[in-house]
């Protein structure tokens, strides 16, 4: 579904991610996991086209992203990559001026030009699955952090899309809530979405995802099935992290 | 011994002397005239060939009455609209301006026997055959000066008039075709129109009336020292000699002279009955101020209104053309906002109404109020609307994006409608000031509300009860308006406080 070869990322000098490669099969959940600073949000970005590349390639279906490109082949490269890929991010940034349902239905009238009527129908069963189906009518700033976060999931699934970025979805929230948002994240598995989750907690990941990459300094250190990576991790680097987010949780267990 | 008396002290002499001239210097009392000398020609204005003084006819019958009156007299440009209460106010001791003797200003001041007498003159265009008098004004627009004699029988005669502050303004707009036809003073059509050869006198002069000094009421003894000063100039000859000078005279100015004194006979003193040439007696008539007020009023509103909409649209435009645009268009942008806000909106006005003409562009008054307002104000509007748009948090674009609309539908369906209710309150207080800033467009004589004010209060001479008045409209409109921003911006804080308690409790 995605794969992605020797990504480079720069900023001035700065190498923010370097020889990155992966894959994502269809109906599998990347967890993608590090310290703050390693580059897993950059990673995100890039694969949503809102950061330019500056090496390798990043393919999804029939898109595919490559550094040499013109700026013009490039935006329109990054348009049909958009279409098969949705994004969540850490702050839901809902559009305030909309209501709940109009926030869902906004890029799909405007983008896919969807009929209005079709497109609320659609809203309407998305909101029920995310348990907001009341809050339809509702604007952003009457919900909690929790609603606000899964109203903008909602949103991003309006446009069906194929693979799921989520940029630590739960960091903003308070334990209960992020752990209605992984329950709900937890369905999605079930019922075969692919996903690309950033988290820097391995607690949140379990469960969810099948697969596991390990970054640091922008490199990614370890890739493989979950079990692989956190039962037998082959490189020092993921040792010792895993080591800190097991002794952490017994200390808080 | 008599003569042993006289010589041994020359000097002592010398010092009397010297003592004597310079107490007679002092004691010389001044006469402070009254005119306004913009635009004055030929009664008194500013000397093209040396700006440091004033020239004209009236400038030299002044200096010959004062010597007549062994005073020194003393210049106080002024304002022509505002003469009347200038004088009453005593900013000066007589009004000698082209004044006629009028019912409404006999109420205010007092006059002179008359010392000119003059007649109406109507200018059309050189190429214009259908205006040969002033009936075949009817139905089109004539320029002439405010609260003269001949806007006072434009007035009487029902005939659709715009006032003008100086006749340089009427005869420019007469040659571009913003008005029909020029009615005014034979002496000012000879010095300003005369000379033009795109211009033509419509028909000979007609309808008669005199020019006095005006006075403060009740200075009865400098009324009759001025009165005495005209006959003494008129009888001696040395106002004729002026007025030839200035090519001003004619016989009818004989009727004026006054009657060589019989043997043991005074002069007749000149009563009220010498008011002769009285044009109109309009009294002031409130009820149709108050509706040229009230419609002054809506005019304003009007002109407010549609320079708004010019500076939002065009503002938008020029904080995009500022934020996005290529380096060009930036530059541009950036220089066009820094040239309206650092220049005075008047001098923008008065170059578009009087400068553009000379290189094809003669728009109408109200047009050019219109359009010189909201190119001002979108210079104001662009920061705002720039401010508006980098309050609206980045995540938003983001977002949009990656919803998969492109920068012009998130920028229109998203981030636009956030910044315009940021940009609200601002917006509102911004249109308030805006409304005020009308008042400016009387320099290119649009009648608006401040207009009104000036004719109106010159007219009825209540510049207190009109003032207020005219107040009571401008504040019935603006203090809404400050009220609705208020309240928008309450509650635009209200709002972000509830969104930042939002993030809080989340985080």
């Amino acid at each position: 579904m995605i794969r992605v070869e020797n990504l480079e990322k720069r900023a001035g000098e700065t190498l923010l991610l370097r020889g990155v490669s992966f894959t994502v099969a269809a109906r599998s959940v990347l967890g993608v996991i590090g310290s703050s600073g390693s580059g897993k949000t950059t990673l995100l970005r890039c694969l949503n086209g809102l950061e330019r590349i500056n090496g390798g390639t990043i393919r999804c279906n029939g898109a595919h992203l490559e550094a040499a490109l013109t700026d013009a082949e490039y935006r329109r490269r990054v348009k049909d990559l958009r279409r098969h890929i949705g994004m969540v991010f850490q702050q839901p940034n809902l559009f305030p001026h909309l209501t709940v349902l109009g926030n869902v239905i906004e890029a799909p009238v405007h983008v896919l030009r969807s009929s209005r009527k079709e497109a609320e129908a659609r809203a309407l069963e998305l909101l029920e699955s995310v348990g907001l189906k009341e809050a339809a009518h509702r604007y952003p700033e009457y919900l909690s952090g929790g609603e606000q976060q899964r109203v903008a999931i909602a949103r991003a699934l309006a446009m069906n899309p194929q693979v799921l970025l989520f940029d630590e979805p739960t960091s903003a929230l308070d334990p209960r809530r992020s752990a209605d948002i992984r329950a709900l994240l937890r369905r999605f598995v079930e019922r075969g979405h692919t996903m690309v989750i950033v988290s820097h907690q391995l607690s949140f990941l379990e469960g969810l995802a099948t697969h596991l990459l390990y970054m640091e300094g922008g490199v990614a250190v370890e890739h493989g099935e979950w079990e692989k990576v956190v039962l037998a991790p082959r490189d020092g680097r993921t040792q010792s992290f895993l080591q800190h987010a097991l002794e952490e949780r017994r200390q808080s267990a | 011994m008599g003569t042993s008396d006289k010589t041994p002290r020359p000097w002592l002499t010398a010092v009397l002397v010297v003592c004597a001239l310079a107490g007679a210097v002092r004691a010389q009392p001044v006469l402070r005239w009254g005119a306004d000398p913009s635009g004055g020609a030929p009664y008194v204005y500013t000397d093209p060939s040396n700006p440091e003084q004033y020239v004209g006819y009236e400038k030299e019958m002044v200096d010959a009455l004062a010597r007549a009156m062994n005073r020194r007299a003393e210049l106080v440009p002024t304002d022509w609209e505002t003469i009347v209460s200038a004088l009453q106010r005593g900013t000066f001791d007589i009004i000698v301006n082209g004044l006629e003797p009028t019912a409404d200003r006999a109420q205010q001041i007092s006059f002179s026997k008359p010392y000119y007498l003059f007649q109406l003159q109507l200018t059309v265009r050189a190429q214009d055959d259908r205006i040969k008098s002033l009936a075949d004004c009817r139905g089109r627009l004539v320029g002439t000066l405010a609260n003269t004699a001949a806007s006072r029988l434009l007035e009487s005669e029902r005939m659709a008039y715009r006032g003008y502050a100086d006749p340089v303004g009427a005869y420019r707009d007469l040659e571009l075709g913003r008005i029909d036809a020029v009615l005014m003073d034979v002496p000012m059509e000879m010095f300003y129109a005369r000379p033009n050869p795109r211009l033509k006198p419509a028909g000979a002069p007609f309808h008669k009336g005199v020019y006095v000094i005006g006075l403060r009421k009740g200075d009865e003894a400098l009324r009759a020292e001025v009165d005495a000063a005209i006959d003494a100039i008129m009888r001696d000859g040395t106002l004729e000699r002026i007025l030839r000078k200035w090519n001003l005279w004619n016989d009818a100015q004989n009727e004026l002279r006054p009657a060589p004194p019989a043997a043991g006979q005074t002069a007749p003193v000149p009563g009220p009955e010498a008011v002769r040439y009285d044009l109109t007696a309009t009294s002031f008539n409130w009820a149709k101020a108050t509706s040229r007020l009230t419609r002054a009023a809506l005019f304003t509103v009007a002109l407010s209104l549609g320079a708004m909409v010019i500076a939002l649209s065009f503002g938008l435009l020029l904080a995009v053309g500022q934020a996005k645009g290529p380096n060009w268009l930036r530059g541009l942008c950036t220089v066009y906002v820094e040239f309206f806000r650092g220049t005075p909106v008047l001098v923008q006005l008065l170059f578009l109404y009087f400068g553009l003409p000379t290189v094809g562009v003669a728009l109408p008054g109200w047009l050019t109020a219109l359009i010189g307002l909201g190119l001002n104000y979108a210079a104001y509007e662009s920061q705002v609307y720039r401010a508006a748009l980098e309050a609206v948090p980045r995540g938003q674009w983001e977002v949009a994006y990656s919803l998969g609309m492109s920068p012009l539908l998130a920028f229109r369906r998203i981030i636009l409608p956030q910044a315009l209710r940021i940009a609200l309150p601002p917006m509102t207080n911004d249109f308030v000031s805006l409304f005020k800033d009308t008042s400016v467009a009387f320099a290119i004589s649009v009648w608006e509300l401040a207009t009104a004010y000036r004719e109106l209060a010159n007219a009825s001479g209540e510049f207190l009860l009109m003032g207020v008045i005219v107040s009571a409209f401008y504040l019935a409109m603006s203090l809404p308006m400050a009220r609705l921003a208020r309240r928008l911006e309450t509650r635009l804080q209200r709002k972000q406080a509830a969104q930042l308690a939002v993030a809080e409790v989340a985080a």
